[in-house]
């Protein structure tokens, strides 16, 4: 069985075989076009203290949330043709995650220390129904070659390792509404097998016409990305480690205030709670994967100790 | 602690795991018209379809997954009541198949459709935990890694790695589109090949911990590692360094040397940029180390099954090491330039000896994603 510093790192002593270990939060953001997210807020948690820092997160992150058709005011314009909304939303949320200042690109050398995995559900859908109804009207020969990656439904995953750089493990969860939950579990997986020193999860939906009739209700277009690292990383924001029973505060299903981003929620709720106690002073958080089996149902976000 | 395959359920345009090996060995190719209903505006004339029925009926793959998992759970003695157990489902295209029927129906918007379906969260019977991979054409490949870090840290005491594709109608669009002309056959490492066609495939391969309690068990062979990476490089075309990774990274996790590999069940899909990139990668991962293995592939007799395909690979390397026969690459006639030097195996098959070494399988996808799994006798 491989070994590695990483798999040592993640895992607590005394613990028993078989649970999973506590992860690292080293960057987040949650990007939410149109969404107010310091109204939200208010509706859940107490007045913030007055002084620098309170809810300031949440008022930046709501102004920084573009629209994903003005992408290119984040990411720079280069490379974002016949990109679908769910792509951009990804890469925006990636940028927004790692610290990065609206224009710059941060792909110098391969890092294949750095594994991918996205989370999306509809993300490709209405480019491939537009394919087979250009098909049907017109012929194969009227659909564009730039829509071919998008035949494929881990075009979210792959295009955040090609803007990024990212070589390592690349993970395209398309599980429901559970994607989220499942997405942090794998990511767990590929720190404490050793096959990434970091990981960017990373999930998004659109709300474009095909994607909400297929989902058959309104649909909150956004995304939201964590990069978690080995317990113990410096620059940690917040740990993420499995729930115990009965600790909730403030409560889990009071993060779902933004609308319902399907297969984006769980780990925009994490974002959301990475920001809540690195910067709003919540020592825990706990965030509930709706869908997810048992076992991994809840995880509890917290300062580190 | 290393991981075992208990056991393996593969469906094909040539039927079951057995009956495929044995048309492979026998040099069958399974391709025949694209029953799609207009398929002349597709630009494509010819798949590898499973049974007769419509190829647009609704969500086929999940009944052939399921069909698959039962049977390798079977085969396993596994009993998801009793244990803890996990499945990975690796898909290229999902049920998008069904998604384009709904959408094309005049009546689309008007009927819902059922979104959970999309997915194969609820298609494994008896499990619980199901987690749904679409990576491309290396699907598979990546749920099986999955499975064996899930065997390997204790969080499951059996995993089903399995694997499905349907063909849908935009991917056969893109196929058609980007083609000169309709390919008739896929003719994997052939210097006149003329690119891929899609193969409807299943299969479900069990992962368990090589175990003291494994001896009274079904083993067909030993998991040895699947090295993962991402090329990073381009959306569609393949990338050798990312593949060469995915190789070394095989063999580093487990220990292994490459020189010990006696067989690969390569990607092999028979079209401009695939073939060479493979080809350059096993000369400077495997070749270089001082292997000399013979080299086979199966997308010319059963096309490329996408999600499917690394691990209906993974079912032809098992049967490599219990039978000690190499199919032959079906479709191959005359290998290509980039691939001189190599022991491709050409019209009849080959003998697999000695029978402890290592078979590789490859498994590349759209996004640069690659796969590489080891095996061998238990």
């Amino acid at each position: 069985m491989p070994s590695s510093a990483a798999m040592d790192a993640g895992a607590l002593p005394g613990r028993p075989a078989g649970e999973p270990a506590v992860l690292a939060i080293t960057g987040c953001s949650v990007h939410l076009p149109g969404a107010d997210l310091p109204g939200a807020l208010d509706r859940v948690l107490p007045a913030p203290t007055s002084g620098p820092g309170s809810r300031s997160w949440a008022v930046r992150a709501s102004a920084a949330s573009c629209p994903p058709e003005q992408a290119a005011t984040l990411l720079g314009r280069k490379g974002l043709l016949a990109k679908e909304p769910a792509t951009r939303l990804a890469l925006c949320a990636v940028h927004r995650a790692l610290g990065l200042a609206a224009g710059q690109r941060a792909r110098d050398p391969l890092r294949p220390d750095t594994a991918v995995v996205a989370c999306s559900n509809l993300g490709n859908v209405g480019t491939v129904v537009d394919i087979v109804r250009t098909v049907a009207a017109e012929g194969g020969r009227a659909v564009s070659v730039l829509a071919a990656p998008s035949a494929s439904s881990n075009i979210v995953a792959s295009t955040v390792a090609l803007w990024f750089g990212f070589a390592g493990p690349n993970l395209m969860v398309c599980s429901g509404r559970a994607a989220g939950g499942d997405g942090l579990h794998l990511a767990g997986l590929l720190v404490r097998a050793g096959r990434a020193r970091r990981v960017v999860l990373v999930a998004a939906e659109p709300d474009d016409p095909v994607a909400s009739a297929l989902y058959g209700g309104p649909l909150r277009a956004g995304s939201g990305c964590v990069v978690l690292e080995p317990a113990g990383a410096t620059a940690t924001l917040a740990t993420v480690a499995p729930a115990a029973d009965g600790v909730v505060a403030p409560s889990a299903a009071a993060l779902g205030l933004w609308g319902d981003c399907y297969g984006a929620l769980g780990v925009v709720d994490l974002a959301v709670a990475a920001h809540l106690v690195a910067e709003e002073g919540q020592p825990q958080v706990k965030v509930s994967f709706d869908g997810a089996p048992p076992g991994r149902r809840a995880v509890l976000v917290r300062a580190e100790a | 602690m290393t991981a075992l395959i208990a056991s393996s359920s593969v469906l094909t345009c040539l039927g079951s795991g057995k009956r495929t090996f044995q048309a492979v060995l026998d040099g069958r190719c399974g391709a025949g018209p694209l029953r799609h209903a207009r398929a002349g505006a597709l630009n494509v004339t010819a798949g590898y379809h499973i049974g007769k029925d419509d190829p647009e009926r609704l969500f086929r793959a999940r009944t052939w997954l399921v069909r698959c998992v039962a049977a390798a759970l079977r085969q396993a003695w596994i009993d998801p009541r009793r244990q803890r157990v996990a499945a990975v489902v690796g898909t290229g295209l999902r049920e998008l198949a069904s998604v384009e029927a709904w959408a094309l129906d005049p009546g689309a918007g008007r009927q819902p459709f059922p979104v959970d379906r999309l997915d194969f969260g609820a298609a494994v019977p008896g499990v619980a935990d199901v987690v749904t991979l679409s990576n491309a054409c290396s699907a598979g490949g990546h749920a099986l890694a999955v499975a064996q870090d899930l065997i390997e840290l204790d969080v499951a005491d059996a995993v089903v790695a399995a694997g499905v594709d349907a063909m849908s109608r935009s991917m056969l669009a893109m196929i058609g589109r980007v083609a000169p002309a309709p390919t008739e056959q896929v003719r994997p490492f052939d210097a006149d090949r003329t690119g891929v066609l899609l193969g409807e495939g299943a299969a479900a391969a069990v992962v368990v911990p090589e175990d003291s309690t494994q001896a009274a068990r079904p083993t067909l062979g030993r998991l040895l590692a699947t090295g993962l990476s991402c090329d990073a490089q381009h959306q569609t075309a393949p990338d050798v360094d990312g593949i060469r990774r995915a190789m070394s990274d095989a063999f580093s996790r487990v220990g292994r040397a490459p020189g010990e590999v006696g067989a690969v069940v390569a990607h092999g899909t028979g079209t401009a940029l695939n073939d060479p990139a493979e080809c350059a990668a096993l000369k400077a991962e495997v070749l270089a180390a001082g292997a000399d293995p013979l080299i086979t592939g199966v997308k010319g007799a059963v096309g490329h099954t996408s999600g499917a395909a690394a691990l209906v690979n993974l079912d032809i390397a098992l049967r490599i090491l219990s039978t000690g026969r190499v199919p032959p690459v079906v479709g191959l006639r005359r290998p290509l330039p980039e691939g001189e030097g190599m022991r491709f195996v050409v019209g009849e098959q080959a003998r697999f000896e000695p029978r402890r070494r290592i078979v590789q399988t490859n498994a590349f996808g759209f996004g640069g994603v690659n796969a590489v799994t080891l095996v061998e006798a238990a």
